[in-house]
């Protein structure tokens, strides 16, 4: 396809013609009343949403008239109706995405445009955020940084990697390849209910068990740590590491570990130089997205922190927790207004996209081990 | 077939070595639960161990362990036992030992010798080289066991010499006092003799295997299914530690016996009907009421029965819609892949950013204030992208025979998908559902942005969602005050008990106690949905299989 778009530098042109074409050839196919339910349908539907956005009480109206078309259709021309209601549900899938990031980046802006800063000449919008560590909102000159918050943040998810990661792996490793069938129909639902446990009953067990451990271990200044927070947030991002790496170690073709096999070595040996290495990829998917769930987890981190963003020091100190950018929204967002409330979707933005693109590269990693394995066999 | 002329087939005359072999992964089994019960301070470091002071036994026992572990691969090297070890014991050994003590020699060389950043990173890196070269040169035998070895050796002479006394402690001097850390023996030394264990108890399985295939198929099995017990262990501790404190406050004064319950009155047009319960259950009977003796937690089980219910209308149909149209009618390109990856995208959003966009968007377009139905609503997007994928996921495992099969009796399109690829692929969504429920039934980060009100809640302020629809003749002709206005719900209680610390307060006596049993309740409702939903797919795959 792309070296089609080469050769025709105006083929998009041509494409869309040939739709419009395929589009004016259905309206002529169907019959009259259906597409007139359809038009009816569609215009409601962006109706709705459209004064849905500018808060307007007749939303309803336009709801109650989509769902007369729906209703209409289905009784006249289900084939068809069936169809466009589908699309348009698969269409809101991507919608509410969009809407997610136009929102959470429109909140945002007011304070992205006032604490701006200038490199090179060129004016970087919320720059002023990145450039200062204190983050102090109740004085004269409140002030805004997110760097404490991106230490706790990454200190907290380098724990949970660490825990997460290998055990994850192993985990995975031991549930598709090694453990009898007997034992796997035990330790598969059980990772699963792991996952289950809400956050906040992990949260709970931390604040009221391990946190007052850690203090008294340690010695430390008050409670809260990083380093337990990150061993809980990592037994959270475990089952999603085992089921991801387990699916890629499954679509490793039995063929290849039989192969292997015949030729006389261990089970062992077959993992290590036949399934990992070809499931590599998809085992680093795993770990991705564990790392992405990582990041995100938010009420054990909230519930175990300080919740006062200061930075830990030295800049190792996973002894001392204070808060990371998910606690920050969470304790903070019931009591803030204007910039302050605005500096709390930066750092919704700031975990947003990162997860973001953890998840689309982990996405891009398994779509090229499907590719490979599937070239394989 | 070099080696098979000195290596006997039948290996019998290797016992003594196997069976020494084998009671060291023993020994390092109890030794790591010693190490277990350390940090829990079932055995106390200060305190004694079989009749000496505890570091000292532990320091022995380390010690004897390190040097057995050394003296296999002694034994083996000069071939006294046949053993078949390969040329290197492998750059991922190497790695890891080279980390172990590396981080030794680093804090050896800045503390203990006072030689400052520089020396601990010379010394760090220096013992580092040494322990990888010294894995990964010598053959595999002896390149295995020593580091291994010396590690639970020099452990032992530690604590035997009395270098880490039971008194030891130490703290950082570079930490500024108000983040200050002190490093104790009793909070140390645990972590120490667990880790040495697990060294000593892999270098000895690899012997116990005599090395080589065998013996790393050993030693990586003991690793791996140590493990899944791990993970397994901790599950049921962590269930059964929420269980052992929360039962109490949720059984506290329970009755059973005719119209000793709370009373329901069932209407129905114009009748009703009094419906006395047989039983009362305070903690889920109740709210919280200075007037009541046992708090409970009765709103905020209808508040979360009503999210649920409220996802579920909302993002079911949605989801199996879309896993239909792009199952069933989309062709595959870059319409369907654009919607993959916002699903999947969706899928791994974290929480708290979705209620973030639902305090943006939806709660101020349905009432000033935090409601009911957006959090209804934000829940719902969280469930939708589990829906879609585990339905086209289930409906494309319906084999496409089905399809052919039906598109050949001369059915339409829409036809086969409702009375063929449905009900085959409704098993799957049915599961991937029930464990998505579960999973947005404790979702709390998203309820403190648009749903969460009020600490402790009255029993009689609970959301009365059904009763409450008015219709009206200005626009939007129906509202429900319900809906529209802040309640709370299991997840968010708990989390109120958490701000609100300890103590006493509203009515409820022991704060804590009360949390304990919130975090039972709402453990209960979301493991309910899991092992319903884990059950439900058992009951579907075996009926596969025998189909």
């Amino acid at each position: 396809m792309a070296t089609n778009h080469q050769r025709d530098p105006d083929g998009w042109q041509s494409r869309l013609a040939s739709r419009f074409a395929r589009f004016a050839e259905f309206v002529q196919d169907t019959e009259n009343d259906a597409v007139a339910v359809g038009a009816l349908g569609t215009v409601a539907l962006l109706g709705a949403f459209a004064s849905f956005l500018v808060t307007s009480p007749y939303t309803s109206v336009f709801l109650a008239g989509f769902l007369a078309a729906v209703v209409y259709g289905w009784v006249r021309h289900q084939e068809l109706a069936a169809r466009g209601v589908t699309l348009a549900m698969t269409v809101s899938t991507v919608v509410i995405l969009a809407l997610i990031t136009f929102f959470i980046f429109y909140e945002a802006w007011p304070i992205l445009a006032d604490r701006s800063g200038t490199v090179f000449g060129v004016t970087v919008p919320g720059l002023g955020m990145f450039t200062t560590t204190a983050w102090n909102p109740a004085t004269a000159s409140p002030k805004y940084s997110m760097l404490p918050m991106i230490q706790g943040t990454v200190l907290v998810t380098l724990v949970a990697t660490a825990v997460a990661g290998p055990l994850g792996v192993a985990a995975a490793l031991f549930i598709s390849e090694i453990a009898p069938p007997a034992v796997r129909e035990l330790v598969k639902p059980g990772v699963e209910i792991l996952a289950g446990i809400p956050s906040i009953v992990y949260g709970f067990l931390g604040f009221t068990v391990l946190s007052p451990w850690a203090s008294d271990a340690f010695d430390l200044v008050g409670q809260g740590t990083y380093l337990f927070v990150g061993i809980v947030v990592g037994l959270m991002a475990l089952p999603t590491v085992v089921s991801v790496a387990e699916d890629a170690i499954n679509s490793v073709p039995e063929s290849m570990k039989s192969g292997s096999l015949a030729l006389g070595t261990t089970d062992w040996q077959t993992m290590t130089t036949v399934t990992i290495p070809t499931a590599f990829s998809g085992v680093s998917a795993a770990v991705l997205l564990g790392v992405g769930r990582a990041i995100g987890e938010t009420m054990a981190a909230t519930v175990m922190l300080r919740n006062t963003p200061t930075v830990a020091e030295p800049l190792y100190n996973v002894f001392y927790g204070f808060e990371t950018l998910t606690s920050l929204i969470a304790a903070n967002y019931g009591s803030s207004s204007g910039l302050q409330k605005d500096a709390l979707f930066v750092a919704g933005c700031i975990l947003f996209v990162s997860v973001l693109a953890l998840s689309i590269g982990s996405q891009l990693i398994e779509r090229r081990m499907d590719r490979k394995v599937g070239g394989v066999e | 077939m070099a080696g098979a002329t000195d290596s006997s087939v039948v290996r019998g005359d290797t016992s003594t070595y196997e069976t020494v072999a084998a009671v060291t992964v023993g020994l390092a089994a109890v030794l790591f639960f010693l190490g277990l019960a350390a940090t829990v301070e079932l055995v106390s470091i200060t305190g004694t161990l079989a009749g000496l002071p505890t570091l000292t036994t532990l320091g022995l026992l380390l010690v004897c362990m390190g040097l057995a572990v050394a003296g296999f691969g002694l034994v083996s090297y000069r071939g006294i036992f046949p053993t078949d070890p390969r040329a290197s014991a492998g750059l991922v050994a190497a790695g890891l030992f080279a980390g172990l003590w590396g981080l030794i020699g680093a804090l050896v060389f800045t503390e203990t010798l006072g030689l400052g950043l520089l020396g601990g990173l010379g010394g760090g890196l220096g013992l580092g080289a040494v322990a990888f070269f010294a894995t990964a040169l010598p053959r595999e035998d002896v390149g295995s066991t020593l580091p291994a070895g010396a590690l639970a050796a020099f452990f032992g002479l530690v604590f035997l010499l009395g270098i880490v006394g039971p008194e030891w402690s130490w703290s950082p001097a570079n930490f500024p006092d108000s983040q200050s850390v002190t490093f104790f023996a009793r909070s140390v030394a645990p972590f120490a003799v667990m880790a040495s264990s697990l060294v000593v108890g892999w270098a000895a399985a690899k012997a116990y295997g005599g090395f080589g295939a065998r013996g790393r198929h050993l030693g990586a099995y003991l690793l791996v299914y140590l493990n899944a017990v791990a993970i397994i262990a901790i599950l049921v501790a962590l269930v059964a530690f929420v269980v052992f404190k929360g039962f109490g406050p949720v059984t506290e004064g329970i009755e059973v016996g005719l119209g000793v319950g709370p009373t329901t009155t069932i209407g129905l047009l114009g009748f009703s009907v009094d419906v006395v319960w047989p039983v009362f259950w305070p903690f889920l009977m109740n709210g919280a009421s200075l007037f009541t003796d046992i708090t409970g937690v009765f709103p905020a089980i209808v508040g979360t029965a009503w999210l649920v219910v409220g996802a579920v209308v909302l993002a079911v149909p949605l989801g199996v819609g879309a896993a239909i149209f792009l199952t069933e009618y989309a062709e595959q390109g870059r319409f369907t892949n654009v919607v993959e990856v916002a699903t999947n995208a969706l899928w791994s959003t974290p929480s708290i950013v979705f209620g973030l966009f639902g305090a943006a968007f939806l709660v101020p377009r349905f009432a000033p204030q935090k409601s009911l139905i957006a959090g209804m609503i934000t829940l719902g997007f969280m469930l939708l992208p589990l829906v879609v994928i585990t339905a086209r996921e289930a409906m494309i495992a319906v084999p496409d025979e089905y399809r052919d099969a039906s598109a050949a009796l001369g059915v339409s399109r829409w036809q086969t998908i409702r009375s063929v690829v449905l009900p085959a692929a409704m098993p799957g969504v049915v599961t991937g559902v029930i464990l998505g429920v579960g999973r947005i039934a404790g979702e709390t980060a998203p309820l403190l942005l648009t749903m969460g009100g009020g600490s402790f809640v009255e029993a009689g302020r609970r959301a009365k969602v059904l009763g409450n629809f008015q219709l009206s003749l200005s626009p939007p002709f129906v509202t429900n005050p319900e809906l529209t206005q802040a309640t709370t719900a299991l997840p968010y209680q708990l989390w109120q008990v958490v701000l609100t610390g300890t103590g006493q307060t509203a009515g409820v006596d022991d704060v804590t106690a009360f949390g304990w049993g919130t975090a039972l309740v709402l453990l209960g409702v979301v493991l309910a949905f899991y092992a319903v939903g884990i059950a439900t797919r058992q009951y579907f795959r075996s009926k596969l299989t025998y189909e």
